[in-house]
């Protein structure tokens, strides 16, 4: 039982350990008071008798005392606190040393420290100079901004390259996208939520997606073209029917 | 079988509305749900006095009268909700066709069976559009029909001509329509147009009879005989303008091409083959039925599987028999008018198919269910929204595709949310014969039935003229009062009506 835990502090019989063994578990949590946690003095440690009669006394007023809020009784949790609360005290001594090998560290040392020339990198995204930046990028374009600014500026950026682009500034009407007027409201059913904002909101929605699972058919139907261009051979021979008269 | 009077059996049956009657519990023997059949006037007098006719002493041997018919296969075990005749039913093998049943996946008694399915597996009608309009095709109406016949082979006994050896034939019954478009036959676009995108998943062609294969096999690629039929058709009416839009149907004076085929050989052979499997099964199994030919097996028996997984054979077998005959449709229009098919924009409208059983998930008394619905002669009609159809189509709802008789008219039809609550998305598959092929032969005569094709001004090339009268106008019910007894029963809605100005058949 929570063997790589104790393993980790460093416990002599982490192998062996039966928490619903009461003398175990007491010597366990002495065991983590002397050696980890430290929270009393080494004179005044009432836990430290684990035979005393008055030792669940003792270890409730210790777990007050550490801010444990784990319920009396429950011996495995009230374990598994201490265990971790151990391993953070642990943890927080020697921080330093284990950052070296984090996931962060390792990243940054693997890859070539490279000093971005693009301006835009050095931007402070979570500023409010981005942000009304940003929302001003969107009031221009005609676009409704959304709460977090790298959501609205990735609309804006998707409009400017299929919309705004030379070639669809050339030629406009090429890239306009004519649609006939679809009386959606009435055409879609079975989306009468009751409130008419609702509902309009729910029938918008079932048009974006249909419109994505047009997409991904597309998608499918382009990958088919791309495998039937190494596959597909017709031929006819009408030497083994008869046709015509 | 119970004998009674015409008028006794009558009060077996209830005029709901002006489009539906009800037949009641107790029509015929063991009825575990009631049936119901949709007709308006003139229907309904074809479908009354073919009841009477029944009735009258000596009359016995043939068909079932239709009604009697639906109400047989509403005492099949495990049915759900409601026996369904369209209103093209007519009698067939074990069920009408143009009846559609439902069975409960979860109740072990339920069945499934081949009669409820056809012997023409997967036979459906796939519609292509073009760019072209009728003062385009007039001119070159004659040379653009000999053209689609000098590609297509048509009538008994024909051979495809795309090369196809055993192992080819194995692939294309896993994959459909995807073979034809590895091997190149058709668009991708066309795989998207298509029901089921033109492949059932549980096929498993070892499950498959040699005798299917080898009567398959050189059959793929071929239009067949009997009611099958290539016809260039223009656009003569739009009743839904949008919808029509969404479908690629901009004006009246359209050119469209309609296909209308099946599994030819294979799908037969693989229902025959069934059909002794499952005899076996249900004296085992002690399964009763009313009628000999209503043979079935519980889905969940062996019988019962490898009948589904050779069925999903056979319908992948029809969608590369309509994809083959897509591409051999488009060669010959590129080779009239020189230009590629693409420039003419000859995209698959939908493909349907109106002799199949597929599982699906269904609202039964409010609750979700997954059934397994036989639909023999009749076509799938999704709603706007369903899952199931292409995204072109979410807000229109499904394209229904109803092929007319020779010389009369075709129409494209969607699918509404109450024909999904009425008829479980199903409704009519054309115009459903009115007499049988045998009496058509002797009433009709060819040479009649021919001219009075040229005096419509449709031109026609037949392979056997001699069994044209079978397929005359005459012979089945009115499209029109069929198609329109669906609309105002709100099973599904009238989008486009198509005329035939040109027709290749077997």
């Amino acid at each position: 039982m929570f063997k790589r835990k104790l393993s980790a502090l460093q416990y002599p019989n982490s192998d062996s350990l039966n928490a619903n063994d009461e003398q175990q578990f007491r010597k366990v949590i002495v065991w983590l008071e002397e050696n980890k946690i430290k929270k009393y003095k080494a004179d005044k440690r009432a836990i430290s008798d684990v035979n005393s009669s008055n030792w669940k006394n003792s270890f409730e007023q210790y777990k007050r005392d550490v801010l444990c809020p784990v319920k009396p009784n429950l011996t495995i949790e009230e374990l598994d606190w201490f265990l971790n609360f151990a391993l953070d005290i642990e943890y927080l001594k020697n921080k330093s040393k284990y950052e070296q090998h984090s996931l962060a560290v390792i990243k940054s040392a693997s890859i070539p420290n490279v000093v971005a020339d693009n301006p835009l990198d050095c931007l402070d995204f979570g500023g409010d100079d981005f942000k009304n930046g940003v929302d001003c990028i969107a009031k221009m374009l005609k676009i409704s901004p959304h709460p977090n600014p790298l959501v609205t500026l990735k609309a804006c950026s998707k409009l400017i390259c299929s919309r705004l682009n030379p070639e669809s500034i050339k030629n406009p009407n090429d890239f306009i996208i004519k649609g006939t007027p679809f009386p959606y409201e009435d055409a879609i059913k079975g989306y009468n939520l009751g409130d008419p904002i609702l509902s309009k909101a729910a029938k918008s929605l079932r048009l974006l997606y249909i419109q994505n699972l047009r997409d991904l058919q597309t998608q499918c139907n382009e990958s088919i073209v791309f495998v039937q261009n190494m596959t597909a051979n017709p031929k006819t021979d009408t030497k083994l029917g008869k046709v015509g008269k | 079988m119970v004998v009674r009077s015409y008028n006794d059996e009558l009060k077996y049956l209830e005029k709901i509305n002006d489009y539906c009657w009800r037949i009641k519990i107790g029509f015929q023997p063991n009825m575990k749900v009631e049936g119901c059949f949709y007709v308006n006037a003139a229907l309904e007098k074809l479908m009354l006095d073919e009841l009477r006719n029944a009735c009258r002493p000596g009359m016995a041997g043939g068909f079932l009268p239709g009604v009697k018919q639906i109400a047989n296969v509403a005492a099949l075990p495990g049915i759900v909700g409601r026996s369904i005749g369209l209103p093209d039913v007519h009698s067939g093998y074990g069920f009408a066709i143009g009846n559609m049943a439902a069975f409960d996946m979860n109740d072990p008694q339920s069945i499934v069976s081949p009669g409820g399915v056809g012997f023409d597996i997967n036979c459906g009608v796939r519609l292509l559009r073009t760019n072209l309009w009728e003062k385009d095709v007039l001119p070159v109406k004659e040379q653009l029909a000999q053209s689609l016949f000098d590609h297509i082979p048509v009538g008994v006994g024909s051979k495809g001509i795309i090369p196809m050896n055993a192992r080819d034939l194995e692939e294309a019954l896993e994959m459909g329509m995807d073979w034809s478009l590895r091997e190149g036959y058709v668009w991708a676009e066309d795989k998207e147009h298509c029901e089921e995108y033109g492949r059932m998943l549980n096929a498993d062609p070892a499950t498959v009879s040699m005798r299917a294969k080898k009567r398959g096999l050189p059959q793929l690629g071929t239009l067949g005989a009997g009611n099958h039929y290539a016809e260039i058709q223009v656009v003569d009416e739009i009743y839904d303008k949008w919808a029509a839009g969404k479908m690629g149907i901009e004006e009246k004076g359209q050119v469209c091409v309609m296909i209308h085929s099946g599994s030819r050989g294979f799908g037969h052979q693989v229902a025959t083959d069934a059909l002794v499997q499952m005899e076996k099964a249900m004296k085992r199994d002690n399964i009763e039925t009313n009628d000999r030919q209503l043979a079935c097996a519980h889905i969940h028996s062996e019988e019962g599987q490898n009948y589904l997984k050779s069925m999903a054979a056979a319908a992948n077998f029809a969608w590369v028999n309509r994809s083959s005959m897509t591409f051999l449709s488009r060669q010959a229009f590129a080779k009239q008018f020189q230009m590629s098919p693409d420039d003419l924009d000859m995209h698959v409208i939908y493909d349907v198919s109106h002799n199949i059983a597929k599982v699906e998930e269904h609202l039964v008394d409010g609750k979700p269910k997954t059934l397994l619905v036989h639909r023999k002669g009749s076509t799938r009609a999704f709603p706007p929204g369903h899952p199931l159809i292409p995204v072109d189509y979410q807000l229109t709802g499904q394209p229904v595709l109803i092929g007319g008789t020779m010389g009369t008219c075709s129409y494209v039809l969607t699918g509404t949310e109450s024909g999904m609550e009425q008829t479980f998305g199903s409704t009519c598959h054309g115009a459903g014969r009115a007499l049988s092929r045998a009496k058509s032969r002797r009433n009709l005569d060819y040479t009649e039935v021919l001219r009075k094709l040229d005096d419509m001004g449709i031109s026609i090339r037949v392979a056997s003229p001699k069994l044209v009268m079978e397929e005359a106008p005459e012979s089945y019910k009115n499209v029109t009062d069929v198609v329109n007894t669906c609309h105002a029963a709100g099973i599904s809605n009238k989008c486009i009506k198509l005329r035939p100005i040109a027709v290749i058949k077997g």
